[in-house]
């Protein structure tokens, strides 16, 4: 549906002051249509101010981000329908909820794109399915929530507006494995299900490897890695150089394979690694 | 959102930096009196020389200083006015306009004087407290000598410890909330708010977003802190001791004699002024 690029990007915080600091230091980057785009690095590399970025919540200092080929800064007056074209997800969502009930939250953003009420009201149960939330829980409070099933109401939240590049920034922080699982399928399934490009920013290695085609490695604000999974993964030493490693269970497998265990490469997850590992036990 | 200066410390080296914040809360009250102590042309001048000396010395730069006298540009100018219309002196008015017959505009050659007297008292004040205090003292250091210096108050009873720790939790969690707030007006962006466009209504709805999200939080961050403290027995200010004890040293002393020399040099000048005196 949509492709999103960058173009030399540069991002200064607080230029010409004594607090001066560079958070992005010309970056280029394509992302491929329709995938799902691992963006990983280390706190500090980066990767928040670059999703703020891509839906024009904060201009570059330099460079352009380019939106199926066009600039989203050509036009600075119309960088609104930028942003529901870019739906963004920040850390921590569910601090933004707000109304009354999760129903009218989820509906907040449609509402500001101006459509029909009808359509409004299949997009949030469309959203809420995506995530996996019950309808039950639609006209509850906020409050009345877990904090997982905030996290996906907020969610939900930015997947109404039906968004043709869904960027999340560390949509799964600080949850519980399901909680984390949960959400990443959801984000998937979305991305599949509406041919949407979809872009995940976190520090772990191990949801990457499950659940993006793509991955893009930041360091100390600049591109240091990029390629489809494997190709990235298959540079364990620079990742491991930049503070971030391989998964887990890839390392145990290299370890393995150093031992002289035959293995096929490009284990990533669990579900490859055990079968790989059962014929060697049978 | 991170470009925000906290207060408007400005770091830098230099012998204000250096001295102890409670010297400079006092240097700073010393330099508010020296400025009413003024009352002559001369008087003023020398005055505003050494606000220029302060600026100099601070090594803060000029236009940084300048721009906090900015929102107070309207109340010099209406000051200004008032003296130069309101002032009646004894010699022959300089300028006078008959307004109707009851009523006439005169400007005095006191008027002028003290317009100008009170705008450089004006400036002189806000440059140098400032100075002492916004430029080149950081936050935390200042909650510190206002509780050092409003210690004896603690023989009558009042919780002076407490009214400073309220202080540098409320300093400490401007940058927080500024933080905070912007985080969730991106939020409510990316979910396609507005703020600069449309009607006073529509911009004013749409702080709604923000301001429930950052009254929640809000709270959620003192429940946080308290239990945060709570948990590492803080009970207050008894039998506390400090992390960084500050020391008096020789400069702190001297800086505080000079001050007084100040005030004492403009109290004398008063009479040898020149021309008008207020």
């Amino acid at each position: 549906m949509a492709t999103l690029s960058l173009e030399n990007v540069s991002y200064v915080y607080g230029q010409r002051t004594p607090f001066e600091i560079k958070a992005l230091d010309n970056v280029s980057l394509s992302v491929r249509e329709g995938t799902v785009t691992g963006i990983i690095g280390h706190t500090g590399s980066g990767k928040s101010t670059l999703v703020q970025l891509l839906n024009g919540l904060e201009k570059p200092t330099s460079g352009k981000v380019m939106l199926d080929g066009v600039d989203i800064w050509e036009k600075p007056r119309e960088i609104g329908k930028i942003r529901f074209r870019v739906g963004l997800v920040m850390q921590y969502p569910e601090y933004q909820l707000f109304e009354e009930t999760i129903r009218a939250d989820i509906a907040f953003g449609p509402r500001n794109m101006g459509l029909s009420k009808e359509e409004i009201d299949h997009r949030v149960s469309e959203a809420a399915g995506f995530v996996g939330l019950d309808p039950l829980l639609l006209d509850k409070s906020p409050f009345d929530l877990s904090g997982g099933q905030k996290r996906r109401a907020a969610i939900a939240g930015v997947m109404a507006m039906r968004p043709e590049v869904l960027v999340l920034d560390e949509p799964a922080a600080g949850l519980d494995p399901r909680g984390r699982d949960t959400i990443l399928k959801g984000v998937r399934t979305y991305g599949r299900e509406t041919g949407s490009t979809v872009i995940i920013v976190s520090h772990s290695m191990e949801d990457m490897a499950t659940y993006c085609d793509d991955i893009i490695v930041m360091a100390k604000g600049r591109v240091c890695l990029s390629g489809t999974r494997d190709e990235v993964f298959a540079n364990a030493k620079t990742l491991t150089e930049v503070g971030l490693g391989v998964p887990q269970i890839t390392q145990l497998a290299l370890l393995l394979e150093e031992r002289g265990v035959a293995l096929p490469g490009g284990i990533y997850t669990v579900e490859a690694a055990v079968a790989a590992l059962k014929p060697l036990f049978q | 959102m991170k470009n925000i200066a906290l207060g408007q410390y400005y770091p830098a080296e230099s012998p204000i930096h250096r001295l102890d914040a409670r010297i400079k809360v006092i240097l700073a009250i010393l330099y508010i009196v020296c400025t009413f102590l003024c009352k002559s042309a001369l008087g003023f001048a020398v005055l505003a020389f050494s606000a220029i000396l302060l600026i100099l010395l601070s090594r803060v730069p000029i236009r940084t200083v300048f721009r906090a006298i900015r929102p107070l540009l309207f109340i010099m100018i209406f000051t200004a006015a008032f003296n130069l219309f309101l002032t009646k002196g004894d010699t022959a008015p300089l300028w006078a306009w008959q307004v109707t017959e009851k009523w006439t505009v005169q400007i005095f050659e006191a008027g002028i004087y003290s317009a100008v007297f009170m705008v450089v008292r004006i400036v002189v004040l806000i440059l140098g407290t400032s100075i002492f205090l916004t430029y080149t003292t950081t936050p935390i250091a200042l909650t510190d000598a206002i509780e050092s210096l409003l210690s004896p108050l603690r023989v009558i009873h009042l919780p002076v410890h407490e009214f400073a720790m309220m202080m540098s939790i409320a300093l400490r969690f401007i940058p927080t909330l500024m933080e905070e707030t912007g985080k969730i007006m991106n939020a409510q962006k990316a979910r396609g708010v507005d703020f600069s466009h449309g009607s006073l209504v529509k911009r004013a709805k749409a702080l709604v977003p923000i301001l429930i999200p950052l009254f929640v939080s809000s709270f959620r961050r003192a429940d946080e802190l308290a239990t945060a403290m709570e948990c590492r027995c803080y009970r207050g200010g008894k039998g506390r001791t400090k992390m960084r004890v500050p020391h008096l040293r020789f400069a702190d002393f001297a800086a505080v004699v000079l001050m007084a020399g100040f005030g004492t040099g403009l109290v004398l000048l008063n009479y040898y002024g020149i021309g008008y005196r207020m």
